[in-house]
C-alpha cells in the first residue's frame, strides 16, 4: 500500500515537472521518470508484459526519437517562450484542466469500493494478453496494424515532400548555369 | 502482491491526475515538443486506469485495450514528431502558432 502511494507520488512529481520546466531536454528527462514509474504501477497491479512493453516501446523508442528531434531543433539555442497573441490563454487553460479533473475525480468516486480478490494466476501475462488479443480483439490489433503502417507511410511521405521541394528548387536554380555552360561548350567548339 | 481496493483507487487517482497535468501541460505551453510530451502522458493515464480497472474487474480486456494503446501512441510519436521537424525546415521557430496557418 505504501508502495502505491510512494510510486504514484514520484510518478505525479515527474509529470508536473514535465510541464513546468522550462528546457526541453530537462522535461524529457522528467517524462522518462515518470514512465518509469509508470511501469512499476504497472507491475503492481499485476500488469508483467504491460510493464516490460511500456519500458521498451517508451522508454526505449519513443524517447530516443524525442531526444533526437530535441538535438536537432534546440542544439544550443537559447530556449524563451513566444509572446502570447490570444490574451488570457493560460487562464482558460487552467480553469478548463482543473474542471476536466474534477469532472474525473468525481466518475471516480462513483465506482465503487468492493473489496478485492485475487487475480487469476496468469492476468497479465504474455500468454494471457496474447489469447486476449488474438481472440476476441482480433479486430483491434488488425486495426491498429494498419494505423502503424499508414503511420510509418505518412512520415515517408512527410520527409519526401520536404526534399523533392529542395531538390526542384536546386534544380530550377542551377538549370540556367548549365545552359550557358552547354552554349559556352558549343560556342568554344564551332569557330 | 496483495492489492487492496483502495490501492486501485490510489492508481487511478494517479491517473487522473496525470491526465489533468497533460492537460494544463498542452493548453498553456507553446514548445511544440513540450506539447508532444505533455499529449503522451495524457496517453499513458488513460493506460494505466485501463490496468487498474483490469485488476480490478479481472479482465485481461482492459490490459489488451492498454497494449493498443501504446501502439497508438508510438505512432502518434512518429508521425507528429515529424511534422514538428518539417514545420522547423520551413520556419525555423519552435512555436506552436506557426502551424495555425497549416495548409494540405
Amino acid at each position: 500500500m505504501f508502495g502505491f502511494y510512494l510510486v504514484g507520488l514520484v510518478a505525479v512529481a515527474a509529470a508536473v515537472g514535465v510541464v513546468a520546466v522550462r528546457q526541453p531536454v530537462h522535461s524529457a528527462i522528467l517524462l522518462i521518470i515518470n514512465i518509469l514509474a509508470l511501469a512499476v504501477l504497472y507491475l503492481m497491479l499485476s500488469a508483467e508484459f504491460l510493464a516490460v512493453a511500456q519500458v521498451i516501446v517508451y522508454a526505449g523508442a519513443i524517447m530516443v526519437l524525442f531526444l533526437f528531434v530535441i538535438t536537432l531543433l534546440t542544439a544550443g539555442k537559447e530556449e524563451q517562450e513566444a509572446p502570447e497573441i490570444l490574451s488570457g490563454q493560460r487562464w482558460w487553460a487552467g480553469g478548463l484542466s482543473v474542471a476536466i479533473g474534477i469532472v474525473l475525480i468525481l466518475v471516480l468516486g462513483q465506482a465503487g469500493t468492493r473489496p478485492e480478490a485475487a487475480p487469476a494466476p496468469g492476468l497479465g501475462t504474455l500468454q494471457d494478453l496474447g489469447q486476449a488479443l488474438w481472440g476476441n480483439g482480433f479486430l483491434y490489433l488488425l486495426a491498429v496494424g494498419m494505423m502503424l503502417l499508414t503511420a510509418s507511410l505518412g512520415v515517408l511521405v512527410l520527409n519526401r515532400a520536404v526534399r523533392a521541394n529542395r531538390t526542384a528548387e536546386e534544380v530550377r536554380a542551377s538549370a540556367p548555369s548549365e545552359e550557358e555552360a552547354r552554349k559556352a561548350v558549343k560556342g568554344g567548339g564551332t569557330p | 502482491m496483495t492489492v487492496t481496493t483502495w490501492a486501485v483507487a490510489v492508481a487511478v487517482a494517479v491517473a487522473v491526475a496525470i491526465f489533468a497535468v497533460g492537460a494544463i501541460g498542452v493548453l498553456t505551453r507553446r514548445n511544440p515538443l513540450i506539447m508532444f510530451m505533455a499529449a503522451e502522458m495524457m496517453w499513458n493515464a488513460a493506460a494505466l486506469a485501463f490496468i487498474a480497472y483490469a485488476r480490478h474487474y479481472h479482465a485481461v480486456s482492459g490490459q489488451a485495450m492498454a497494449f493498443l494503446i501504446i501502439a497508438t501512441a508510438a505512432a502518434e510519436v512518429g508521425i507528429g514528431l515529424a511534422i514538428i521537424v518539417s514545420v522547423y525546415h520551413r520556419r525555423h521557430r519552435l512555436n506552436i502558432d506557426e502551424v495555425s496557418r497549416l495548409r494540405g
